[in-house]
């Protein structure tokens, strides 16, 4: 998939999941800066990929495309998103030739000339046999990527299907493997290579003649499947980082109302560029569990330490190299000043002391519960009874107030006092959006 | 490590599917190689699994995507994997009922209890196993944090009873599905895409209504996350608005309440809405996930 078009069906495939059907056509088009000529094909192979895909979707995911992308946790824990990453164009000669290469590499060790003879018998009539230049090229690939290996170093060289991790296995521990996979793809991150493998552990079982159910043991709650497209851009990122190189890209602010953009030399799309081209030395990822979103840091000779939400960026690209003393040093500098961030402000820091309500009448004190499990590096310590206190010094403000707040009458900001101020004028404000309810009872 | 490798396209999987056959590439196996030596790989496996497994990905590369990564705002990790999801995952697919014995919160054994399994789920937020079930003698749906159950044996139920437990479970789940709309103050029409992903760990839909430029949120939820999802719009403060949902509309209220009258904002004499009836339902929901095991509908639905 060439670059523009990648950009292009990330951005799709989140508005899809977060808009989740708000768009007419038009709009959405809009939205993308693409043409609604352009939405309707980008649609149309979404759906194709899906349709090819599947098993293990329930027909109203399928039916529901174009209106969103929704979950329902108990039906399947099936990530739509990941077909992202099968969307990579491939002419159709070559999908059959590949697979019809590792199928017959899983029956028996074969050279090259042997798998031309087996293709020109296999080939549907109407496909030119492949010469042996082709299914040369396509060996060296298929290596490459580890689905094939040789059989040993004598020539002519004979390859064999790297499918032991399935076909080792009993029934038992192909369960189990597939449950582990599940279990740490959903939970973990980064997680795509996991949801592929999980893919194909759930082929391995149906091939098997395993009941469906055997796959439908877990259900995961409250997961951000979108976090799943931004991944797309991790592997650009640690290359980058690996080989200590500047990356350049294209960001566009997710404040800003257009998320994609075309490039103007392309007559279907209509807009004009807009947005920023950013050059830095990109140095961590940051994942936020609050909102299941991505962001890059970087640094950049003008405007020092630098973040990006990872769903801004496009047109990624590694550039010049850094040395390996530049690159320590801004690592150590950055590492340093996201310390105490809560999640990426670099901001001055503030010492934060809350009071906690203990709830009435349980026992059980979900409350502290809570501010142990989340409240980061803060401390705890009992006041009273029905009271305990937290403290924090933490990189600005703003990171931290949401969680606070999240906490509603539980939670009594002490200090700093104008951080007091704020709490008691946001919950007058949100007492004003409610009180006509009290006069409906 | 390119996910985006020609290998995963959807065309070629599917044709493999339709030959018997897999691609297995080395990234997927040196992911695998590295989340094997976790800690939750030990409960996963039996030992030889786990050293079969080993052996088959020695050679791999080392997966190195994860150190580039920091994560933020996790809840402190309880357990990824838990000792009892292998037997209980066989006995759900075996259809087969079980027998338990629960510790509960404040101490206490309830022993004997019987029902059928019905699914293995994982909260995010909290980051630990739960068993949902049916209890055979309640007729009732239950939740039980996997690491109460003390002990835990099979029993053979007809395969009509499994198929009747499970249907009325998803019946019982479907009936527990509440809805509440939200929407977004205008002046915060900005931040849309944050308000949207703070909400997309929900089932949602999203309109728009292109004359008043007003977005709402319709989010389907079930009876027991009503305290998740209260805790959620408090943590978007004054960017939403619920619009429709009147019992969450009270509790935002009484939130409000209570709140200025920690900071000596409100008089005491000011009327909390339904106050008590709300604490009750409050401390039973978010009780759920922490005692031993409860009706999760609140023995509302049969």
């Amino acid at each position: 998939m060439a670059r523009e078009s990648f950009d292009k069906e990330i951005q799709f495939l989140r508005l899809l999941a977060l808009t989740g059907g708000a768009y007419s056509r038009q709009q959405f088009a809009a939205r993308l800066g693409i043409s609604v000529h352009t939405y309707d094909k980008t649609l149309r192979y979404l759906k194709e990929m899906m349709n090819a895909g599947q098993h293990g979707l329930t027909k109203e995911q399928g039916a529901e495309l174009a209106e969103g992308l929704r979950y329902n946790h108990y039906e399947s824990a099936d990530p739509l998103l990941l077909f992202l990453y099968r969307a990579k164009s491939l002419k159709e000669t070559e999908s059959i030739r590949l697979a019809l290469i590792m199928s017959a590499l899983r029956e028996r060790e074969l050279a090259a000339k042997e798998l031309m003879d087996f293709l020109c018998d296999e080939l549907p009539a109407d496909l030119p046999a492949p010469d042996e230049k082709t299914i040369r090229g396509d060996l060296k690939y298929l290596e490459e990527v580890g689905v094939i290996r040789r059989a040993d170093d004598k020539r002519p060289f004979r390859y064999r299907a790297r499918t032991e991790l399935v076909d080792r296995l009993t029934d038992d521990e192909l369960i189990d493997l597939y449950d582990f996979v599940d279990v740490l793809a959903n939970t973990q991150v980064p997680s795509v290579q996991g949801y592929l493998l999980r893919d194909t552990l759930k082929k391995a079982l149906k091939a098997r003649g395993l009941h469906s159910e055997v796959t439908e043991t877990h259900v995961y709650k409250y997961h951000f499947h979108s976090r799943i497209l931004d991944e797309a851009h991790l592997f650009t990122i640690y290359k980058a980082i690996e080989s200590r190189r500047r990356l350049k890209f294209l960001y566009l602010s997710p404040k800003k109302g257009t998320r994609y953009n075309s490039k103007n030399t392309n007559p279907l799309f209509e807009r004009q560029t807009e947005g920023l081209y950013e050059i830095i030395l990109p140095l961590k990822v940051i994942y936020d569990h609050q909102y299941g979103r991505w962001y890059l840091v970087g640094h950049n000779a003008r405007q020092g330490l630098m973040k990006f939400r990872m769903e801004g960026l496009t047109e990624l690209e590694a550039t010049e190299e850094v040395s390996q003393e530049e690159f320590a040093m801004r690592l150590d500098s950055a590492e340093e000043k996201l310390k105490i961030s809560w999640v990426i402000d670099t901001s001055r820091p503030f010492k934060v002391v809350v009071r906690f309500f203990n709830p009435e009448g349980t026992r059980n004190n979900f409350v502290k519960d809570r501010v142990l499990s989340q409240g980061q590096w803060g401390t705890v310590t009992d006041e009273t009874d029905e009271t305990f206190l937290y403290e924090i010094t933490v990189n600005g403000l703003t990171e931290i107030k949401p969680w606070l707040r999240s906490f509603g009458s539980s939670c009594e900001v002490l200090e700093p006092a104008w951080l007091r101020k704020e709490f008691i004028q946001e919950w007058k404000e949100l007492y004003a959006y409610y009180e006509p309810v009290r006069e409906d009872l | 490590m390119n996910p985006f490798e020609k290998i995963f396209n959807y065309q070629i999987i599917s044709r493999l599917e339709e030959t018997g056959s897999y691609a297995l590439t080395s990234q997927e196996r040196s992911w695998l190689k590295a989340m094997l030596e976790r800690e939750a790989a030990e409960p996963a496996f039996e030992k030889s699994t786990r050293e079969k497994l080993r052996e088959m990905l020695h050679e791999e590369e080392d997966y190195r995507l994860q150190e580039i990564i920091i994560e933020r705002g996790r809840s402190e990790v309880r357990q990824i994997y838990h000792p009892l999801l292998r037997q209980l995952r066989r006995s759900i697919a075996d259809g087969k009922g079980i027998r338990m014995s629960i510790a509960l919160k404040h101490g206490g054994v309830r022993s004997r209890q019987s029902g059928i399994p019905f699914k293995l789920e994982y909260s995010m937020v909290k980051r630990e196993w739960y068993l949902l079930w049916y209890e055979t003698r309640r007729r009732a749906l239950m939740s039980t944090r996997l690491r109460n159950i003390i002990s835990l044996e099979e029993w053979e139920p007809s395969r009509q009873r499994t198929a009747e437990a499970k249907a009325w479970l998803a019946r019982a789940l479907a009936q527990r599905v509440r809805s509440a709309e939200v929407e977004v103050v205008k002046g915060y029409n900005a931040e849309l895409s944050r308000i949207l992903s703070a909400f997309s760990c929900f089932d949602k839909s999203v309109s728009f209504d292109e004359d008043s430029g007003i977005y709402r949120i319709r989010i389907q939820y079930l009876g027991d996350e009503s305290e998740f999802l209260l805790s959620r719009i408090r943590f978007l403060g004054l960017r939403v608005r619920i619009v429709e949902g009147e019992y969450m509309k009270r509790r935002m209220l009484e939130s409000a309440t209570k709140t200025l009258r920690r900071y000596g904002e409100l008089e005491e004499s000011a009327p909390v809405a339904s106050a008590d009836e709300a604490d009750k339902r409050l401390s039973a929901q978010e009780a759920e996930g922490s005692t031993s095991s409860s009706p999760a509908d609140g023995g509302g639905v049969h």
